[in-house]
């Protein structure tokens, strides 16, 4: 099965929490409360398992997280 | 009304904007929860924003700054603290005070800076945990010294302000990594932001208020008219809280909790009248977080900052976890930032529950036990070490718990669906949460009254043990 791309699993979280609304690259996810910290912990442990991202190794810091933006350079500096 | 093209319209006309700026006094002051000379310097302050939009950040730091001089305790046990060692050495209290706060001030701005000189060392990368040595060093210091002593009341006075404004500056420290750039000094002077509050810091920082910041005069109007809605639920809350305090204490003579324990204790009260002190508690306690929580955050919003509810209908949780985020959201916020996410990214990362559980007793449990316990340490200063830490004997039962039942709410894999039916899935789970935060509460307290058997045997007494 082909891998999701972060938007989509970004987009599936806030469907699974009944928002099914578009998100903008820049717009605040977690700290604007579209998704809360259980969330967070869930795509962290996404980042890990599916993208191969150590996120301790990174320095870890949750605004690093905040937006699809920065997710997705996370995800890009991975690769 | 916030959705009302015409009330946005007016919200953006010059009448428009003073009538909100006079609703929103008009309902924090109706809380009756805030001093007048606070709710003046509100006043003042919100004025000076909404005149010169500009120099927003000029203006608020600055109240902030004569804030934190004039009234830098969240605890009347600080404040009690400075009183007593200024008298010892004959001195006034705000010649004691607001050196003590200038000397935290300069300490905020080096350690700020250190931040950028040092990226990659401890204290940049662990702040919080950099801070409370740096704390418990002066604490310990504190302590060594005679009482009445000149250097006594300066480091006690210190250390009050410190660990007042500890959370303060650990998210400006996190805000140096951050990509929008706030002014370094301007960082150092919200230590005790003009909205008032308690050590935890609603708002977080300038980091986090930039994300929410109004982007167009729009926006602005429409966060102002939510500044005063919630102004008014405030208000509203306030006046329920008092008349629940009328009909409880006055009308029905009902007594406190911690009045219930000890009358229990005695042998002097009956079960149903420690269900009734207990529930009642919980309700009371809802309520004014929510109305003190509101007010704040619309302060917060009439600045221009959208920010979310520090309370948001707790009741509707139907887990632990919920509850705790609808509850106290900003406190949440602090334990997780600091101590949850540190914790789940760097151990048990093969096992997932285990990870899950370890990060969450790490917050809920540990993170939160030490910042109730050294927020209180003004107990240190009159009562001998043994006595002092005697203070803590049932709190940490509390946080135990608490951590504890968060952690089974979160790993359960039996979860209750709607397809379980209207009655388990709407009540039954509300219910049991409400049950559970009730009963924690009877260990919740840093304090000489009430002993950890006298609260464990009111516990018993509520189910005939």
């Amino acid at each position: 099965m082909a891998q999701q791309s972060i938007k989509d699993v970004i987009a599936d979280m806030l469907a699974a929490r009944g928002n099914t609304d578009p998100i903008e690259a820049d717009e605040p996810i977690f700290t604007s409360g579209l998704l809360d910290s259980l969330a967070a912990t869930e795509l962290m442990m996404t980042l890990e398992g599916d993208f191969g991202i150590d996120l301790a190794d990174a320095d870890f810091d949750i605004s690093k997280l905040d937006t699809l933006a920065d997710l997705e350079n996370l995800v890009k500096q991975a690769a | 009304m916030d959705a009302n093209p015409i009330a946005i319209a007016f919200a953006q006309t010059n009448w428009g904007i003073i009538v909100l700026h006079i609703a929103l006094i008009a309902a924090i002051g109706a809380t009756g929860r805030i001093a007048i000379p606070t709710l003046i310097v509100i006043a003042a302050t919100l004025a000076g924003i909404a005149i010169f939009p500009k120099r927003r950040i000029l203006i608020f730091v600055t109240s902030s700054l004569l804030y934190v001089l004039i009234r830098p305790f969240r605890l009347d046990g600080w404040t009690d603290v400075v009183n007593l060692q200024s008298q010892a050495i004959e001195a006034s209290r705000y010649l004691v005070q607001i050196p003590s706060v200038i000397m935290f001030l300069i300490f905020a701005v080096f350690f700020l800076k250190a931040m950028t000189w040092a990226p990659t060392k401890m204290m940049a990368k662990r702040p919080l945990i950099s801070l409370y040595l740096i704390w418990t060093v002066f604490l310990l210091l504190a302590m060594a010294m005679p009482k009445g002593s000149i250097a006594g009341a300066f480091l006690w006075t210190f250390v009050g302000v410190m660990v007042s404004c500890i959370y303060f500056l650990a998210y400006s420290a996190v805000d140096e990594r951050s990509k929008v750039k706030t002014p370094l000094l301007a960082k150092a002077g919200l230590m005790r932001p003009i909205w008032g509050g308690g050590s935890t810091p609603i708002g977080k920082s300038f980091g986090y208020l930039n994300k929410f910041d109004a982007k167009n005069a729009e926006e602005l109007a429409v966060t102002r008219l939510k500044a005063v809605k919630l102004a008014v639920w405030s208000a509203l809350l306030a006046g329920l809280y008092y008349a629940m305090e009328y009909v409880a204490r006055d009308l029905y003579e009902l007594p406190t909790l911690t009045t219930s324990i000890l009358a229990n204790a005695k042998g002097e009260s009956s079960i149903g009248l420690n269900w009734i002190s207990l529930i009642y508690n919980y309700f009371l306690d809802l309520v004014i977080i929510a109305a003190w929580g509101h007010m704040i955050v619309a302060v917060i919003r009439m600045i221009g900052y959208r920010i979310p509810r520090n309370t948001r209908n707790p009741l509707a949780s139907r887990t632990l976890a919920e509850f705790w985020n609808r509850y106290h959201f900003f406190h949440k916020e602090l334990l997780v930032d600091f101590f949850f996410y540190p914790a789940f990214v760097r151990y048990f990362k093969k096992s997932p529950k285990l990870r899950i559980a370890f990060a969450t007793f790490c917050a809920a449990g540990a993170g939160n036990f030490l910042f109730h316990a050294a927020r209180d340490t003004h107990i240190f200063v009159d009562n001998s070490m043994w006595k002092a830490l005697s203070m803590y004997q049932s709190v940490w039962i509390y946080f135990l718990a608490l951590a504890v039942g968060l952690i089974f709410s979160q790993i359960n894999p039996y979860k209750i669906k709607p397809e379980h039916g209207f009655f388990r899935y709407e009540i039954v789970t509300r219910l049991n949460v409400c049950a559970f935060f009730c009963l924690v509460k009877i260990f919740d307290g840093i304090t000489n009254v009430g002993t950890l058997s006298e609260r464990t045997e009111f516990l018993t007494s509520l189910v005939f043990l």
